[in-house]
Order: C-alpha cells, then structure tokens, then sequence
C-alpha cells in the first residue's frame, strides 16, 4: 500500500484564531467544557484520524481576557476520551520541567493501559516565567537547561515504562511527541521523538527540517522511517473560494486588537507599546532564535516573516491572525488536499496536526469534507485497521533510548 | 433512614480489574452510594492511577461521585489542583481527593521555602490549604463569553494565591475555573492526620473504629478554632468488609448514631465480587436508591450543595 497521511486533530480550546470564540454560532465559552473535547474527539474518530492532541501548560495564559486558554488538564481529558472512543489515539502535552518522573511515568502508563495502547506523551519544557511561579521559580530555568533535563527527564519516563511486567499495554510503551523547534528541540527529536510537530511556513524549509530529524535520528542509530514529522497547519474551509477567504477576512476583522499585540509582543520578547498598524516592525530589535528565551520554534517562525517580508506590524498581525506562527491555509476542501497532497509528495511532511480555525465548526467542515476528498485520493485511511496509536502511526518498538548518549551527542 | 456512603476498591489485575471497575460503577450509580473512592494501591501490590480511572470511569457511568486518592509524595500542589479541579468539572461538581499525607516532590523540592520543614502532617495541612485557595483563585462567575465586548473572562475576578509557606511556594491562580459545587470535595483519613491538622480545609473526615470514639468532640473543637462549624464536616466511619462475612446494616447503622458519624465509608476486601456483595446486599440496607439524585457530591454527603468561592 502506497504511503498514507497522519491526521492528528488539535484541539486548541475554541480554535487557532484568536478571534475563534466570537465566531458567530459560536459558544464562547464551550471550551471550558469537558463536552466540547468529548464530542470533537467522538467525530475525529469517526473521520478515522489518527490521534486528538492536546496542548498545554501549568498556569493561567494571561491573553485569558481576549481569548479562552487550555484549562482542563491533558490526562484527565485523555482518560475520559478514552472511555467515550475505540480507536482514536490520545496525545497529551506535559511538561518535562514542572513534574516529578516517578509520578508522571506512572500516570501516563496507566493512561496507556486504561486507553488499551492509544496513549502519546507529547514532552515540553514548558516556556515562560508565569509557570514558573506556580512551581516556587521566579523564572524559567535558562533554555539550555530546560532542554538538559527533558533529555534525562524522557529518558528515565521511557525507561521506567521498559520496566513494566504488568499493567502493560497492548502497544507496549506510549509514543514520545517531541514539538521543539530550537536547536536542542531538534536534537531532542533527533534523540527520543516518535511523532515531531513542527511550525513551518515555508515548504522548502520544511523539507529540510524533516531530513535534519531523520538524518539526526539515524546518527542515534534510530531508523529514519520510524520517525513521523507534523508540521501544524491551520486551516480555513469553504465551499467556495470565496466563501473561505470571506470566512478568514471576518476571522481577522473578530480578532481582539489588544490580544493580538499581546500576544506577538509576548512572542518576540520586545515591546510593541506606541507601534501604529502602519508602523513596520522595529527588526533591529529581534535578536537571533538561539539567543531568545521563551518558545523559540514561534520566535523563529514568526522573525523569518519579519526578515523576508519587512511587513509592517497590522500586516503581520493580519498574517498570523492570532494563530501564533502555524501556517494557515485557506480554500475550498479540494484546495486544502490539494495543499496537503504537495506537501506531502515533497517530502515536508508525513502528515498533519491540523488546527481548525474555530472548533468545532471549522473541524466539522474539515472531517466532513477535507477527509472525505483525501480519502478519494487515496491518501488517508477509509478504516482503523489497528487499535493502538503505535499501529496509526506505522511505528515499532523502538529501542529504550540510553542514557549513554546524553554526554556524547553527535554533531 | 438513608446515610451517605462511600464505597472503596483498588482497580488493577490485583483488585478490580478495568473492566469489572466499570460494572462496579454501574452497580454504585444504581445503589445510591454517594461516590467510589479510588485507592492508590493495595495490600498485594500496585493499582492504577486513581485520578486517570476516577476520570475514565466517570466517562461512563457518571451519575455517582469519585474520589481519587492522591498522596503528596511525588505530586506538586499546582499540578495536584488542577488534575482534581478538571476531574470535578468533568463529572459536573461530583468529584473529591482523598489527599494521602506523604512526603514531598521533586519539583517542588528544588525551592521549598524552608528546606528543613518536616512532617507529614503539617505538609499536609499546607498543601490542602494550597489546593482550596487555588480551587477559588478563578471563580466560574468570571467566565462572562462576551462576544460583541471582546471579552471572554473577566479576569479582574481572577487573583494570585502568592502562597509562601514552609514547604511550598505557589503563585496561581488556576488556569480553569471553579466547578458547580465550588471547589472539589478534600477527605482525610485521621489514622495519619490529627483533628487539628485537618480542620483547616477537610470536607470529610474519615475514621477507623478504633478512632471513632471521641472523633466527633474532638473534630468539634479542632473546626472551633479553625473558624468553622462541625456540620461543615462529614465524619465518616471507615469498616473494612471481608468477603463472605458482611456486617449486619443494623450494627452498623447503631455504630455510626453511637459515635455521631455522619456516613459510612465501606473498603469490602477480596476484588470485584466481594465489592458487587457489598453493593447488592449492604448498601440497599442503609442508602434510599429511590431518592432524588443529589445534584453534587458535597450535596450527597450532606454537606451543603456547594461551597461559596470568593470573587
């Protein structure tokens, strides 16, 4: 059988644009209810996706205001999603900086043994000073060292899942997601990632990255091929051309002005107070990715727009429309596989962790029209032919990484 | 006469096994029983995480309360409270955490405020007291979802707990707002914990035999003087059940009015028989199946319906 997409839903609160909640028929506040994740989780399955993805932090986004936030935590979700689905992976984000091992190894493995084998453990470091706070820092650990441990950290969690001899599930060990875009994220990826998400907006750039992962990986001794790059994409369906584009332009009209600034500000690490929206981007001001503190794989994204495109700040906030630096594709259900189709033959991806623009309706139009069109093509799945996430993804067992490779990594 | 019950099992090969656990819970929806509290292991070994089977079972059989037991051994307050705050949200405001006093985590370790602080105990007192105020660092009223404002949480309703104590250091708030019932049920069992050291933040209190003589003078006086009242607390009477040997309702029933405890708190030994027993043939005998469905847990317990969260 000819190499098929992976489709993971993420469900991103109300949606990837900011303005999502306010989207008209809209609730703007279903995503502070469990229902909301059961019932787009419920239809992913139906739509014979990979995996629902759940992304996440330990505190409270201060964009909070302008936006709803990640407010329900990823395993206590995952494990009711568990019960409500048969076949639909589940993967959760949690931090590597802010859990005790011997705690988290064991909650995800019983995750893994309660789903029957479904269980993804996405790994982050967890940005930012806000939770940091909550865990008695005053900020974050420096970069560097966020990533030093989430190596150990990963490594001593799939280890002790390898120890297992019983409460074992039926796909052995959970899948290790690896998001990173740094330098050290990729080395991470390269290392003990299954599954990566990356954000790119550039297919060229994509591909490369994707041929860094597999070529890291191989230099670990791993098999390339048992390695599945995600980059996000956000999408925006219509039935029409026309009726997408009118879709994203009210999208971008609803975005709430002071979220967006926030958010980039936050983003680029630089203040934007007394910028006009025809005022270009004070660049002299970004210093380069691996210097930045924070998230650096949207740093990287969104100064590499700012390089190239010398836009000026209400262009660039009408660019990400508050997505936050995934790239957003825009069209009717045959131009969106289209797009998927090209990326996909060119090697930039195994597939996607597609983020609707608002949820559930923008999801609902992608599993009823966009899947159906890739089905037709042959290029996705028509039905589960496995019960585990492991058997989705086409990954093996791979070997329980060692530690012996934290001080020596090659180059 | 009708009194709250809790029903206890360990679910894992070595107790209730998954899938008998979801039969179980049926059988405690059907009986009445207030909630099923999930322990944190067993005598014969290791059981399954109670917060991820407390939140898949409640995915299926939803209309009887769990409590998952969670001890502070390895478990950071913040990560703690929101685990059980999104379990209660999930389940509608039936949800508690029977908090097990233990040691401290990794995590939190690293920055304790004072390095040298010690005692399970006073960890205890500190972290329950953590976890309550974090419950209502976002109250559910400043969820406002105005669309035509821009505004989608009124967060000037939303403030910082800036815990400092010895143990622990804890900015907040929480990312999620609090449930219907206010804030998730806290039990305690006073075999490791004293009155005192529980009067602060428990909803139940709960007691072996040995301990339940004198329990209610003694938990009085301890809410006394942490500015509470003793109907503000449900003391629960804990009664190991061995398989093949049930207990008499009445003895039981007469235990609890002699000792003034408010409910029951049944741990029947031997899996998923023995706990299907218990639920057929004992709890008939001292919960109303037919009453009305109480619309929390804090309400099935006696308590009141839901705990005010400051704004």
């Amino acid at each position: 059988m000819p190499r098929q997409l992976h489709i993971n839903v993420n469900i991103l609160n109300a949606g990837v644009f900011g303005g999502s909640w306010r989207f008209p028929g809209t609730d703007a506040t279903a995503a502070y209810t469990i229902e909301h994740y059961t019932s787009i989780a419920r239809k992913a399955e139906r739509a014979k996706l990979d995996a629902v993805f759940l992304a996440d932090g330990p505190a409270l986004d201060p964009s909070v205001r302008h936006r709803p936030g990640n407010s329900l935590e990823p395993t206590t979700v995952l494990a009711r999603i568990a019960a409500q689905t048969e076949h639909i992976g589940l993967i959760g984000t949690l931090s590597s900086s802010y859990n005790d091992p011997v705690e988290l190894a064991r909650r995800l493995g019983d995750l893994d043994y309660v789903s029957g084998g479904r269980f993804g453990w996405n790994v982050v470091t967890t940005a930012g000073p806000i939770a940091a706070r909550n865990f008695g820092r005053p900020g974050e650990p420096e970069h560097a060292l966020r990533y030093r441990r989430a190596a150990v950290f990963t490594e001593q969690v799939v280890a002790a899942w390898a120890q297992r001899t019983d409460l074992v599930s039926p796909q052995v060990r959970p899948v290790v997601v690896q998001a990173g875009g740094s330098s050290a994220g990729r080395r991470l990826a390269s290392r003990v990632g299954e599954v990566i998400f990356s954000a790119d907006q550039d297919l060229g750039h994509a591909r490369a990255f994707r041929a860094e992962i597999r070529a890291g990986a191989a230099r670990f001794g791993r098999r390339p091929e048992e390695i599945v790059v995600l980059p996000g994409l956000s999408t925006v369906v219509g039935a029409t051309e026309a009726e997408a584009r009118a879709r994203r332009e009210l999208l971008d009209e609803i975005l709430p002005d002071a979220y967006a600034r926030g958010r980039l500000a936050g983003q680029l690490g630089i203040s934007l107070d007394g910028l006009r929206d025809d005022d270009p981007i004070p660049a002299e001001l970004l210093v380069d990715p691996d210097e930045a503190g924070g998230s650096q794989s949207f740093y990287r994204v969104v100064k590499a727009i700012i390089d190239a495109e010398r836009p000026t700040l209400g262009q660039l906030l009408k660019k990400l429309s508050g997505g936050g630096g995934h790239r957003i594709v825009t069209g009717t259900p045959e131009q969106i596989a289209d797009d998927i189709e090209r990326w996909f033959h060119a090697g930039a991806a195994d597939g996607f962790n597609v983020m609707p623009d608002v949820l559930p309706s923008g999801f609902d139009d992608f599993a009823d029209h966009v899947i159906p069109e890739l089905q037709r093509r042959g290029l996705f799945r028509t039905e589960y032919d496995g019960t585990t996430l492991r058997g989705h993804l086409g990954l093996g067992l791979p070997p329980v990484p060692s530690g012996r490779h934290l001080e020596v990594v090659p180059s | 006469m009708s009194i709250p019950v809790l029903l206890t099992i360990s679910v894992g090969p070595r107790a209730v096994a998954l899938r008998d656990a979801v039969t179980v819970a049926e059988a405690a929806e059907a009986a009445g029983v207030a909630a099923i509290r999930i322990a944190d292991g067993t005598a014969a070994g290791r059981a399954l995480d109670p917060t991820v089977v407390a939140a898949y079972l409640a995915g299926v059989h939803g209309g009887v309360g769990y409590v998952a037991e969670l001890p502070t051994t390895h478990n950071a307050p913040y990560n703690a409270a929101r685990r059980v705050l999104s379990l209660d949200r999930a389940t509608g405001g039936r949800a508690g955490v029977a908090l097990l006093a233990g040691d401290g985590d990794e995590v939190s370790e690293a920055t304790a405020p004072d390095p040298g602080a010690a005692g399970p105990a006073r960890r205890w007192a500190e972290y329950a007291r953590v976890l309550t105020r974090l419950w209502e660092s976002f109250p559910r009223t400043a969820l406002v979802g105005d669309q035509d404002g821009g505004v989608v949480v009124d967060d000037t309703l939303i403030a910082p707990i800036d815990h400092e104590g010895v143990f622990y250091r804890v900015a907040g708030p929480l990312d999620g707002p609090s449930s219907v019932q206010g804030r998730p049920v806290v039990v305690a069992d006073l075999d490791a914990l004293d009155a005192a050291a529980v009067a602060e933040s428990a909803d139940v209190v709960v007691v072996d035999a040995a301990a339940a003589p004198g329990a209610d003078a003694a938990l009085a006086e301890a809410l006394q003087r942490a500015g509470r009242v003793r109907r503000d607390v449900a003391l629960l009477g804990r009664v190991a059940v061995a398989p093949g040997d049930p207990p008499g309702a009445a003895p039981l029933l007469a235990w609890a009015a002699e000792h003034r405890l408010d409910g029951l708190e049944l741990v029947p030994g031997g899996g998923t028989g023995p706990a299907l027993a218990v639920l057929r043939n004992l709890v008939p005998q001292l919960v109303d199946a037919g009453a009305p469905r109480p619309a929390t847990l804090r309400a099935a317990l006696g308590l009141r319906e839901s705990v005010a969260v400051a704004s």
